[in-house]
C-alpha cells in the first residue's frame, strides 16, 4: 500500500459531484461563492482540490442532520477547525506550565 | 447484546410527540453531539449514534409504529421474524421491566451491520455511520463503496521520520492494511488511501480511506509548523559567562552554545534541526532558555554569592 499525496490534486466539479452524490451545478456554485476551496480551471469552471471532497461531505451532513445551509455549514467547519487548533494550543500550554 | 435504549428517552420526548417535536428534539441534541462539531470526541460520537438511531426510527411513521408496538424487537418483526408470541409485552417495555412471561430477542444481533471502532495501533474509525454519498448509510447509485474516515495517532518521531504502519481495520469486513506514513505529516494532516474504504456494490469500485493524523503531545518538544520548540534550564553563571550545553533534538543530542549574557526566555535557533518538511528540507528548532537558581547552596557557594553581591554593580530593577 502506497501513500498517495494527492489531496491537492485538482478535480473537475463533475468528478467531485459524482463522488459525493451531488449535482455538478451545486459544486460549481459552492466553488464560485467561495464556500469550498477551488483553483483556477482551464475551462469555464473552477477545479476543486481533492481535499474538498471530505469538506463537502461534512457540509452535506450538517445540512442533512442540522438543517443548516451550505453557507452556514462552511462557517461552522471553519469555526470547528479554529476551536480544534485553539484546544491543541491550550493543551500544549497547560502541559508546559505543569 | 446490550439492551437498546428507549428511543423516546434518547430524544427526550413523550411517546405521543408529533413529528415536529421529534425533529426539533433531534436537531437540538444533534447540535450538541454531531461528530462534525466534536471531532475526536468518542463520547459525543457514541451519543450521536444512539441519537441517530432513535431519530431514524421515530421519524419514519412505519418504523415508529412497529417500535411503539414491539419495542426494541421491532427490527426482527420488520425483518420477517413475525410478531412475538402471546404474553409478550409490547411498547418497548417488556425486556426492561423483565416480566416473567417476557419474550426477549436478546441474542439476535440487530446491530451487526454496525461495525466496531478501534485497534491496538491507535487507529480509530470514527465515521462509519455516515454514508459515502448524500444518503445516510446507503450506497450511492453508482454502487461505489463508502469512503471511510479514521484517526491515526502518531508520535512526533513517527511523523518526523515517516515509516510503515500496519493497521487493523473493521469497516465492512475486518482487514489489515499497511500504510506508508510519509515523513513530514503534521497534526491535522490527512492521508488518502484509494480503494481502502467500504466495498462497492454490484461491481462498483471501493471507497477510499481517509486517515486524519493526530500527533501525541511530546514530553520535550512543542510543534510550531515545521519548527520545534523546547525549554532548557541553565545556571545563572552559564547565563552570565556563556556555556556549551547538550540540547535535545528530534534526532538526538547536539552541542548548543549559550552566549555570554543570555537572558531567561531568550530563544536560540538550531537551524535545520526541526521537523522534516513534506516538500523536503527541515524546519528549525528553538531552544528557550530558562535561568534557574539552586534551591540549596553550600557554605562555599553562599560565600561566593555574598562576594558577588558585594562587588557587583548590577541592579536588575534599573
Amino acid at each position: 500500500m502506497m501513500w498517495t499525496n494527492d489531496l491537492d490534486e485538482p478535480l473537475t466539479c463533475e468528478v467531485v459531484a459524482k463522488t459525493v452524490g451531488a449535482r455538478r451545478s451545486l459544486v460549481v456554485r459552492l466553488a464560485q461563492q467561495g464556500l469550498i476551496e477551488s483553483v483556477e480551471g482551464g475551462a469555464d469552471e473552477p477545479l476543486v482540490p481533492r481535499r474538498v471532497v471530505m469538506q463537502l461531505r461534512r457540509m452535506q451532513r450538517l445540512r442533512r442532520d442540522l438543517g443548516v445551509n451550505f453557507a452556514g455549514a462552511a462557517i461552522i467547519l471553519d469555526l470547528v477547525q479554529r476551536i480544534e487548533e485553539l484546544n491543541r494550543e491550550l493543551v500544549e500550554m497547560q502541559r508546559r506550565f505543569e | 447484546m446490550a439492551k437498546t435504549k428507549d428511543y423516546y428517552d434518547v430524544l427526550g420526548v413523550k411517546r405521543d410527540a408529533s413529528e415536529d417535536d421529534i425533529k426539533k428534539a433531534y436537531r437540538k441534541l444533534a447540535r450538541k453531539f454531531h461528530p462534525d462539531l466534536n471531532p475526536g470526541d468518542k463520547a459525543a460520537e457514541e451519543q450521536f449514534k444512539v441519537l441517530q438511531e432513535a431519530y431514524d426510527v421515530l421519524s419514519n411513521a412505519e418504523d415508529r409504529k412497529l417500535y411503539d408496538q414491539y419495542g426494541e424487537n421491532w427490527r426482527a418483526v420488520k425483518a420477517g421474524a413475525g410478531a412475538p408470541p402471546p404474553g409478550w409485552q409490547g411498547a418497548g417495555r417488556s425486556t426492561r421491566e423483565g416480566g416473567a412471561q417476557g419474550f426477549d430477542f436478546g441474542d439476535f444481533d440487530f446491530n451487526s451491520f454496525r461495525s466496531a471502532g478501534t485497534d491496538a495501533a491507535g487507529f480509530d474509525i470514527f465515521e462509519e455511520l455516515f454514508g459515502g454519498g448524500a444518503g445516510r448509510g446507503r450506497a450511492t447509485r453508482s454502487g461505489r463503496g463508502r469512503d471511510v474516515e479514521a484517526e491515526l495517532e502518531l508520535s512526533l518521531e513517527e511523523a518526523h521520520r515517516g515509516g510503515r504502519r500496519t493497521l487493523q481495520m473493521q469497516a465492512d469486513e475486518p482487514k489489515t492494511i499497511e500504510v506508508n506514513i510519509p515523513q513530514g505529516v503534521r497534526d491535522g494532516s490527512m492521508i488518502r488511501l484509494p480503494g481502502q474504504g467500504g466495498s462497492g456494490s454490484n461491481g462498483g469500485e471501493p471507497g477510499d480511506l481517509y486517515l486524519h493524523i493526530r500527533l501525541r503531545p511530546h514530553p520535550v518538544f512543542t510543534v510550531k509548523g515545521d519548527d520545534l520548540e523546547t525549554e532548557m534550564a541553565i545556571a545563572p553563571w552559564e547565563a552570565v559567562l556563556g556555556a556549551k550545553v547538550e540540547a535535545p533534538t528530534i534526532e538526538g543530542k547536539v552541542e548548543l552554545t549559550v552566549p555570554p549574557g543570555a537572558k531567561s526566555g531568550q530563544r536560540l535557533r538550531l537551524r535545520g534541526l526541526g521537523l522534516n518538511k513534506r516538500t523536503g528540507g527541515r524546519g528549525d528548532e528553538y531552544v528557550r532558555l530558562k535561568i534557574v537558581v539552586p534551591k540549596d547552596v553550600n557554605a562555599e557557594e553562599r560565600r561566593l554569592y555574598e562576594e558577588l553581591k558585594r562587588v557587583s554593580r548590577f541592579d536588575p530593577r534599573k
